[in-house]
């Protein structure tokens, strides 16, 4: 396979939720794609629709609440959205995993932290108990626990936080799947925890060979570890670039007032800046491009007001959504809008 | 030997260690236990503690051995369930201590299977090869005239379906220490033997409801939408109906018998644990632990009996303790109205509709004795199940 080569593309991906208050479209017309073996980071803030995309990649979206009302999931070739519920059973766990936000509720308090490792092996692999054991010793070992022997049958609640989360990578690095999916995997430890996971997560994927979908809201993180990246907000992507080139110069407003919130090194100033307002409410979304009512430029355009821009390459390799980023708009509409 | 027992100090303590644990700080609950484990060895051993046959006997210089030769069939079984499930729980006690608790489960569900298969052919085998017999010797007129010596007979002197019109509706006293019923029968005899009636009934009515709601309940609460919806109409409509008129009706039509009568509860029964077992499957079809499952891609029977159920089984654990005080109530009322086990088979309630004699006489001992063993056993019954909520709170067992 050439390096740069898809694992996975997700094409148009639309989720609703219907709810008794009314539709709430979390997700919209999302589109990105992951190559093999490297990282793309998804980020935004809460409530942006990035870990409804993740639970859409691995089917589990809570129905009949929720449903994906339109688009393309394919992976290996396959469209995951067209498969029956078993051959799905098939790739989740075994070619895509999932690690969770929340360590501390992510195991099953009743069994002990091996009998679930062993549980998902001996399901994908079909080796038998001793060598199933083995592995989940070995695995413990990988992800740094000391004393796997003893703490292999240990119960999740005789852990800490940042062990749980590493029995967790366990967990789903245990059948080596192709693709990781790590939904905000730090944001509930300390930030010593953090780095060491995040860490972690590189040595696998060096080992492993998989590719990295990370899920998170913390951009230093992105900055450090993914390849590429896509910036959400309310429910639709407005950036994509990799990750070097967008830190250098983001197109979208949305992204500049993120990365102008964030703390530097060297450069000294008394208020770190903010984005005025709020995410707005998937139940009530503004007319236009979404970010309008807060955005420097948009608030007071006709156009940001009422049409809302579609995600469009901008040049190789990146792609925004907004009608004031350079090389945004084609000639043909700059004329009919002059 | 002391690195063995090092590995064995670092086991975590599980879930139902720590209830266990929780549930014994009391001594209330410990006497609640041992008065039900009192009750099981009662019903378990009635042959032994009230029977009309002596253990040994010599007539005419030869041994005989009639209790035991007259033991019946349904005897046999009693013991070999006794013996395996008392067997099964000295295996779990043992697990706690010599397996790792990864594999526990798996030990537990191998010896469970062993074990009911055992049961199961046994009791194919008792019936097959042990006869009913019917030994309708009189020994104690053997004894009192002289033909036989040296008889040891049970504390309890008495058959459960022994007439005697001589010695009917007789007050408590030497020879009848909780008096005689309207047919001469003794009371604490049939007491004693009544104490298998309640137990099975409410075990096996609990046991089939508990399954039933189990399985309704889980499918309801993990599915959800039309299925739950559908389905909740259903459990309403059940709840509806009054149960006990309904099992009056049931148990109208068809033969009086034990076997009905627990058929009939546990199947008119299992609303509220559905409803328990649905609610909970609901908050947890959420949890992140729930989900990682189903992101592992475990199968649903997994998912649904595997992670879900034990972390969502509390709820009907302790319903379950007060269903069996409410079986054994239910089957009381019906046997007090009529409608219960025939006689001569002693039921409880049976005995306290006996209070009141064809002459009009009230007969207090008849009344006072079968109501205390039913008030204290469905007392008990709920206290346990109360003592078994509060175990397994785990926010009770912070504030404590």
């Amino acid at each position: 396979m050439s390096e740069d080569s898809f694992l996975l593309t997700v094409d148009g991906l639309s989720v609703s939720f219907f709810t008794e208050e009314g539709v709430a479209r979390a997700v919209q017309d999302v589109s990105f794609s992951i190559k093999n073996g490297k990282t793309f980071a998804l980020v935004g803030e809460s409530g942006c629709g990035k870990s409804v995309t993740a639970l859409s990649i691995m089917r589990l979206i809570a129905e009949p609440q929720g449903k994906i009302v339109s688009g393309k999931i394919v992976f290996d070739e396959k469209n995951l959205l067209e498969l029956k519920e078993k051959q799905m059973r098939n790739i989740r766990g075994n070619k895509v995993a999932m690690i969770f936000q929340e360590p501390m509720t992510s195991l099953n308090p009743v069994y002990t932290v091996g009998n679930q490792i062993v549980e998902a092996i001996r399901l994908h692999q079909k080796k038998p108990m001793e060598q199933a054991w083995a592995d989940t010793v070995e695995m413990l070992h990988k992800v740094g626990i000391p004393d796997p022997d003893r703490r292999v049958s240990e119960y999740p609640h005789q852990m800490s936080g940042g062990m749980r989360q590493r029995v967790m990578i366990a967990m789903a690095v245990s059948c080596q799947p192709k693709l990781l999916i790590a939904d905000e995997p730090t944001t509930a430890l300390d930030v010593t925890i953090q780095a060491q996971i995040l860490d972690l997560l590189d040595k696998l994927q060096e080992q492993n060979g998989m590719s990295i979908l990370l899920i998170t809201h913390d951009l230093g993180v992105v900055a450090e570890r993914a390849d590429d990246v896509a910036v959400m907000y309310a429910s639709r992507i407005v950036e994509v670039a990799e990750s070097k080139v967008l830190f250098e110069g983001p197109l979208h407003p949305y992204t500049q007032g993120l990365l102008r919130s964030l703390p530097r090194l060297g450069i000294s100033a008394k208020r770190l800046q903010t984005i005025a307002g709020t995410v707005p409410d998937p139940l009530h979304f503004p007319t236009g491009c979404k970010f309008h009512p807060r955005c420097p430029i948009g608030n007071s355009d006709k156009r940001c007001q009422s049409i809302e821009p579609r995600l469009r390459q901008v040049c190789d390799g990146r792609c925004v959504a907004c009608w004031y980023a350079p090389g945004y708009e084609t000639e043909q509409e700059k004329k009919n809008t002059n | 030997m002391s690195t063995k027992s090092q590995v064995r100090e670092s086991w975590g303590t599980s879930y139902g260690q720590m209830v266990w644990r929780e549930f014994f700080k009391s001594r209330l609950n410990t006497a609640c236990m041992i008065f039900i484990i009192f009750l099981f060895a009662a019903a378990v051993l009635a042959p032994f503690l009230a029977n009309d046959k002596p253990f040994v006997i010599r007539i005419g210089g030869q041994l005989h051995f009639p209790l035991f030769g007259d033991l019946q069939p349904n005897d046999y079984c009693v013991f070999l369930a006794a013996i395996v499930g008392f067997c099964q729980l000295l295996l779990v006690l043992r697990n706690h201590r010599r397996v790792e608790p990864s594999i526990r489960g798996r030990v537990f569900w191998r010896q469970v299977s062993i074990n009911t298969v055992i049961m199961v052919t046994g009791i194919i085998l008792i019936f097959i090869f042990v006869p009913r017999r019917l030994d309708a010797t009189d020994y104690k007129s053997m004894v009192a005239s002289g033909k036989a010596t040296s008889a040891y007979f049970a504390p309890v002197p008495y058959g459960y379906a022994r007439t005697d019109l001589k010695s009917r509706e007789q007050p408590p006293g030497r020879e009848h220490w909780l008096g005689t019923d309207d047919v001469g029968s003794d009371v604490l005899c049939r007491l004693i033997h009544g104490s298998r009636i309640s137990l099975s009934v409410g075990f096996v009515a609990v046991g089939l409801s508990t399954v039933i709601g189990i399985i309704i309940g889980a499918i309801l609460g993990y599915f959800g939408g039309k299925v739950d919806f559908l389905g909740m109409r259903v459990v309403e409509i059940m709840m509806a109906i009054p149960t006990f008129f309904l099992i009056i009706t049931i148990v109208a039509f068809f033969p009086r018998s034990l076997f009905n009568i627990m058929i009939v509860i546990g199947i008119t029964s299992w609303t509220e644990d559905a409803r328990f077992i649905r609610a909970e499957f609901f908050r947890l079809r959420n949890q992140d632990f729930v989900q990682a499952a189903v992101s592992l891609g475990l199968p649903l029977r997994s998912i649904l009996f595997r992670h879900m159920l034990p972390n969502g089984i509390a709820p009907v654990l302790v319903n379950a303790t007060f269903g069996i005080a409410g079986a054994i109530f239910i089957e009381a009322a019906l046997s007090f109205l009529g409608f219960g086990v025939a006689p001569p088979m002693p039921s409880w309630g049976q005995m306290l509709s006996l209070g009141v004699s064809t002459t009009g006489r009230f007969l207090w001992w008849l009344t006072l004795f079968p109501g205390m063993a039913i008030f204290f056993t469905v007392l008990t019954y709920n206290l346990v199940g109360e003592a078994l909520r509060d175990a397994i709170d785990p926010r009770l067992r912070k504030a404590a």
